[in-house]
């Protein structure tokens, strides 16, 4: 029987739980809101990296779970990220999205704070005499907020556990590029798309859609065996893979990677995958590495933050080398990322109206070749963390 | 207004028309052996400039010739540019140009979208039959591109 009929096609496939996925999670208003509350006000967050608050009093603003905030060096030196709202009447203070600043003047009626959060003084506070409101119990709400290998992570639950504890050693793939590399980000964009978070975050888990980008067919799938894949999933719905070489001279106008300028650690030829729950991804390529992050908007549209970093103080040589690398495959113009949106927008011209009633991912490959377990350890950490299960999340 | 200036505005429109038509050698052909194509974008979070793409010729007419065989964004894109003010050292050096320009997205159904707004800077040799392009400055205003672009701005 070729084609299918509408019963077939609307019924569960005959998999197990845990081997197919709803088309509902990804359009569903009211999981849309639970997704914010139940999961990103409650994990922790990659926000920045210390290269880019490196002095005292730098600042970078940024959002998670729909929150602003800030996130600032302070004169001791610590960095420490707050709620970007002001106490007074909910305007926002910082507007920038990076600086330098000793405090932040909130436009509206001038309060002032300082960069531990403190407010410091408002404009003709006599105005308040016999009420609660004194500078010094209107300070900016802090947001827990820790520094790993200089990669700076926050977390909106005052009551979560310790970050090392989230991570579950997910990033220990990079082996000694985040302990040993002294890094700093070169490339920073943003690009709203029209596709749910989840839609492009899995682009990154799914290996087995190498066959869409011609630059993995010429580079990457020919390389190593597909039995030297390593796909480990961790508590927390975190991921990694490990074990994929690219050759990139097979690639025409591409050049062989150098051993000398490699990341500590890697061979020119390494390439390793870290996307962690929910949505943040590192990836290491030999020479360069990128940080994602995927913020949803509306069940139908997501922001990525893509960065890429490279070695602080090298010399401009091996920067220039660093970001041509980074950008043959990443950024706005790269081989592989516009295909990967285009993968996610794709998916979302039929999930995104019901269209295309569950997703499959049953391949079993033992975590390696094109194994779906990745897949299959995030919709099991959403299902965990929503209360639902991903392959039937509702009862009608 | 003389005859070279509307010889290098004539070349940059080219240079427009040839991306939008996808007619790659075209673009390649305006452009002299020593070609140098840089994108360069202001990020104000990381308060840096940053490069987006830089080629030489060869590398440029590379990657354009493997357009074709990628995933590509559906649709066109549509380039336009004015070109504001030509200017020349007085000592035979290249011409500089500066154009402003944006680009419209134009979906499968033919709905339109701004995809990027900035400003060609061109460095331009006159000494030829022709004049050709010996480098060209992308520097683009807007920074967030959605799904990105194969095809250069
Ligand atoms: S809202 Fe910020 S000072 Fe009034
Ligand atoms: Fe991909």
């Amino acid at each position: 029987m070729p084609s299918r009929s509408a019963a077939t096609w609307e019924a569960p496939p005959p998999l197990p739980d845990g081997h197919y996925v709803s088309g509902r999670v990804y359009r569903d208003e009211r999981m849309f809101a639970e997704e914010r509350e139940r999961i990103f006000k409650k994990v922790w967050h990659f926000v920045c990296h210390e290269s880019e608050v490196a002095e005292a009093f730098d600042f970078r603003t940024v959002e998670r779970a729909d929150t602003p905030l800030i996130v600032v060096r302070g004169g001791d030196g610590r960095v420490r990220a707050f709620v970007n709202v002001c106490s007074h009447r909910g305007a926002r203070v910082a507007m920038e999205p990076g600086g330098n600043a000793r405090s932040f003047t909130c436009f509206y009626h001038h309060w002032t704070y300082d960069t531990e959060g403190a407010c410091v003084s408002m404009p003709r506070p006599e105005g308040y005499r016999g009420t609660p409101v004194r500078k010094e119990n209107m300070g900016l709400r802090e947001v827990r907020t820790e520094v790993k290998w200089g990669f700076v992570f926050v977390n909106l639950d005052d009551d979560c556990a310790p970050l090392d504890r989230f991570l579950d050693g997910a990033l220990d793939i990079f082996d000694r590029v985040l302990p040993d590399a002294d890094l700093e980000v070169f490339h920073y964009h943003r690009a709203e798309i029209d596709a749910n978070w989840k839609a492009y975050q899995e682009t990154i888990v799914d290996l087995y859609h190498e066959f869409m980008h011609v630059i993995l067919r010429d580079t990457q799938m020919p390389a190593a065996s597909m039995d030297d894949r390593e796909m480990r999933t961790y508590a927390n719905g975190h991921v990694t893979i490990a074990g994929l070489k690219a050759d990139y001279e097979k690639y025409e106008g591409w050049r062989r990677r150098d051993h000398s300028t490699c990341l500590p650690g890697l061979d020119p030829d390494d390439a390793r995958f870290a996307p962690l729950f929910p949505a943040q991804t590192f990836i290491a390529r030999g020479t360069v590495m990128r940080v994602d992050t995927v913020q949803p908007i509306t069940p139908h549209k997501c922001l990525i933050e893509s960065r890429g970093l490279g070695l602080k103080g090298e010399s401009p040589e091996d920067r220039a080398m660093r970001i041509d690398h980074h950008n043959e495959y990443w950024g706005p113009f790269g081989r592989n990322v516009t295909e990967d949106a285009f993968a996610a927008e794709g998916c979302e011209l039929s999930f995104g109206k019901g269209a295309a009633p569950h997703g499959i991912i049953a391949r079993d490959e033992d975590g390696r070749g094109q194994c779906d377990s990745g897949l299959r350890g995030f919709w099991a950490e959403w299902s965990r963390r929503m209360g639902r299960p991903a392959s039937h999340p509702t009862n009608d | 207004m003389s005859s070279g200036d509307n010889a290098v505005r004539e070349l940059i429109y080219r240079s427009c028309r040839c991306l939008d038509t996808h007619d790659f050698d075209g673009y390649i052909a305006l452009c002299a052996p020593a070609f140098r194509y840089r994108i360069v974008v202001y990020s104000p979070e990381l308060r840096k400039e940053m490069i987006w793409l830089n080629h030489d010729r060869d590398g440029l007419a590379a990657l354009l010739a493997a357009v074709p065989r990628h995933l590509a964004r559906l649709g066109s894109l549509q380039r336009n540019a004015t070109v504001y003010a030509i200017e020349r050292d007085g000592n035979g050096g290249p011409a500089r140009a500066v154009s402003a320009f944006s680009v419209f997205d134009i979906d499968n159904e033919g709905r339109p979208s701004v995809f990027a707004v900035g400003h060609y800077h061109d460095a331009v040799d006159e000494g030829g039959a022709r004049p050709l392009l010996v480098a060209r400055d992308v520097r683009l205003a807007s920074r967030d591109l959605g799904i990105g672009s194969h095809v250069p701005i």
